[in-house]
């Protein structure tokens, strides 16, 4: 059976449902047996839903337009 | 038939009878340049020297090498004349499926596998061929000799497939098929690690101009031997056949003027990376009259040029050509009869463009210094706007919703790349911020970033979602700065590879966002993500917060899938130590229970 570090290595496309069946059934044969790694599993899940959910990194929609009124004003600079 | 006219040559027009007595027939890729013999003439000289002659190499093994290429460059005029070829020299078709399919499962020896992938990475990859290349064919017997033919085959492959989809021929034989599998497979298999040029490559023989007529000619016609033709002295024969082409394609000046031609050189070497070419064909713009900055210029878009319209039209036919071979069709041989060039320039041009593939390769082959200080230095660095290009990503490009601004904005329409802009700055700020840590230095990396987008746009070649090419620019740009910032940090090192284990073993609440506030989730989401080393943090910036597939952020990265995924994981797992405090499950009795098992550590 798989050890919690070969485990961690390894269950990453497990995470995303894209692990082929035969890697699938390793992993969960040992998850079956260790909660420890039955806790990181459940976490990383939902920290990958909280960090995709969260707007941390999102520029307020009107700070857009002076953005693209810059840029094409340096693009038009340029070209003469 | 194909997209120009094609005339009657004399019958004893010697490359015909030539190509009769070689091949049986007269390919009908040389039957579609009859307006112009003296190319017909240069192109079967080069073809016989690197093709026919055994020497270093077998004429199989170069056949693999033009089989291999046409097939990654989705020629299907190409494929099928190689195809045939090996057939008639003996090669059962079900080997050369399985060639074309993945010739490290074919019948062929580990050396001649190694070939194969350093044909197929010098000709889609050329920027990437390192010394460390070459040395992998040395440990594989090839002698320098041997090294030179592979580097020639796959450049004269290149040159061919580029004659093949500029002049559109109807293919020689029953067309043959090109499995789809091919790119993903190369995708997979190579090795795409930027290696350091340090060029030449292979061992030369002096030569002067005194004793060797090719090079008292080069000397004349240009003041200096170049680098290019010095680095190929193992084959002297070969040096006199390109003498021969550049003498009758790129010399003459009774349709194309030279200006015409050292551009369209100077606009496909720049979009292919090719600081020695572009050095070189600056130089030769430089000694027609045409200034530095101006043909610098040029390089960099020659949208923004005083170029004619006709010129600047011509340049768009052949960078497209040369580095959007897929896009090309009839229209855009059209479109230029419209501006006025005649069916013999449009010809010349296709045979300039694939001289200029032809160059490129042999160059990235060979290693070759510049011969003139070069105004503008492409390394690998420099390959964001290729980066994603030479990895096909497997939602583009049909299904990329910004293709038709792009298409404009190559086409010189200045005013669709506002639209661009306005889509795209939310993400690449997020990106950006996420990257420097601070939202003033990302305002200003976000104007940078769509700077260097317009400068660099006709070197998209759509093969990836512009959004994507967009992304890896950013990086960049965002990685720059933080390398001004901190010089002295190796960010790339900051955490040991091996050194990380879980640590947070509590278990987290059921709905972990009933604990805080959006907006304080916000806040230590910033916190965490901005805690992870830069490695991590790129990975998951482009997988959790933009949203990027795998392997549209591989592109973005120029890294391969497994190494993001590797990352992604990292980062993900820190993320998670990071938030535990603030998620875990109160009081949970769980964790009790844990803290007494024997399961509750890391086995």
């Amino acid at each position: 059976m798989l050890s919690c570090a070969e485990f961690l290595a390894e269950f990453g496309d497990y995470l995303e449902d894209a692990a082929n069946p035969e890697l699938r059934s390793r992993l969960e044969d040992h998850l079956h047996e260790c909660k420890v790694c039955q806790v990181i599993v459940d976490s990383t899940r939902k920290t990958i839903r909280i960090v995709t959910d969260s707007d941390s990194f999102t520029l307020s929609a009107d700070t857009v337009e002076p953005i693209v009124a810059q840029v094409m004003a340096r693009i038009r600079d340029k070209k003469r | 038939m194909s997209y120009l006219r094609e005339t009657e040559l004399l019958a004893d027009f010697a490359p015909f009878a030539s190509f009769r007595e070689h091949f049986g027939f007269v390919p009908k890729l040389f039957r579609a340049q009859t307006l112009l013999p003296r190319a017909i003439e240069a192109e079967a000289g080069i073809a016989a020297t690197v093709l026919l002659k055994e020497q270093a190499l077998t004429r199989i093994q170069k056949e693999y090498i033009l089989l291999k290429v046409a097939a990654v460059q989705q020629s299907t005029y190409c494929v099928t004349s190689h195809y045939q070829m090996l057939r008639m020299l003996g090669r059962p078709e079900n080997h050369l499926d399985q060639i074309m399919i993945d010739h490290r499962q074919a019948d062929i020896s580990a050396a001649d596998a190694a070939l194969l992938d350093f044909a197929l990475k010098l000709a889609k990859h050329g920027p990437w061929i390192s010394g460390k290349d070459i040395v992998n064919l040395r440990n594989h017997g090839f002698s320098d000799e041997a090294v030179l033919e592979a580097i020639l085959a796959t450049g004269l492959a290149n040159f061919l497939c580029t004659l093949s989809v500029g002049l559109g021929p109807a293919p020689d034989f029953e067309p043959v098929k090109i499995p789809s599998g091919e790119m993903t497979q190369q995708r997979d298999n190579l090795s795409l690690s930027h290696g350091e040029s340090s060029g030449p490559y292979l061992r030369v023989v002096e030569q002067s101009a005194a004793s060797f007529p090719p090079f008292a000619f080069f000397q004349e016609q240009f003041g200096f031997i170049p680098n290019i033709f010095r680095a190929q002295t193992l084959r002297l024969d070969v040096i006199e056949a390109e003498a021969g082409v550049i003498r009758a394609v790129l010399l003459t000046e009774d349709l194309l003027s030279r200006v015409q031609k050292e551009s369209i050189l100077l606009v496909i070497s720049a979009a292919n990376l090719n600081t020695y070419c572009v050095a070189v064909h600056c130089e030769m713009l430089r000694a027609l009259g045409v200034s530095v900055e101006d043909s610098d210029q040029i390089a960099i878009n020659h949208h923004q040029t005083d170029l004619s319209e006709a010129d600047k039209s011509l340049l768009d036919f052949a960078l497209k050509l040369a580095v959007r071979p897929a896009e090309f069709r009839l229209d855009d041989v059209d479109l230029l009869e419209r501006q006025g060039f005649s069916e013999e320039k449009i010809l010349e041009a296709v045979v300039m463009t694939a001289l200029t593939n032809f160059l490129n390769t042999l160059q990235m082959g060979l290693g070759t210094t510049p011969d003139f200080t070069p105004k503008r230095v492409f390394t690998t660095k420099d390959l964001y706007p290729f980066v994603e290009e030479s990895r096909l990503t497997p939602d583009a490009p049909s299904m990329d919703p910004d293709a038709t601004l792009v298409a404009r904005v190559q086409n010189g329409e200045t005013d669709a790349f506002e639209d661009l802009v306005r889509r795209h700055s939310r993400r690449i700020f997020g990106t950006l911020v996420g990257l420097v840590g601070n939202p003033e230095d990302a305002r200003d990396a976000v104007q940078d970033v769509f700077m260097k987008a317009f400068e660099h746009i006709n070197r998209f070649q759509g093969r990836s979602k512009f959004s994507t090419w967009l992304v890896s620019i950013a990086i960049n740009t965002g990685t720059e700065l933080l390398r001004q910032r901190k010089p002295l940090d190796s960010l790339d090192d900051f955490e040991d590879e091996d050194g990380f284990r879980p640590r947070q073993i509590q278990s987290w609440a059921e709905n972990p966002e009933e604990l805080c506030t959006a907006a304080q989730r916000s806040d230590l989401v910033r916190e965490a993500v901005l805690r992870l080393p830069e490695k991590y943090r790129v990975a998951v910036l482009l997988r959790d917060i933009n949203q990027l597939s795998t392997e549209e952020a591989a592109a973005a990265l120029g890294l391969g899938v497994p190494a993001v995924k590797a990352r992604l994981l990292r980062g993900r797992l820190m993320l998670r130590e990071s938030l535990t405090p603030h998620f875990q499950r109160a009081e949970s009795p769980r964790t009790e229970n844990e803290k007494r098992s024997p399961n509750a550590q890391l086995r």
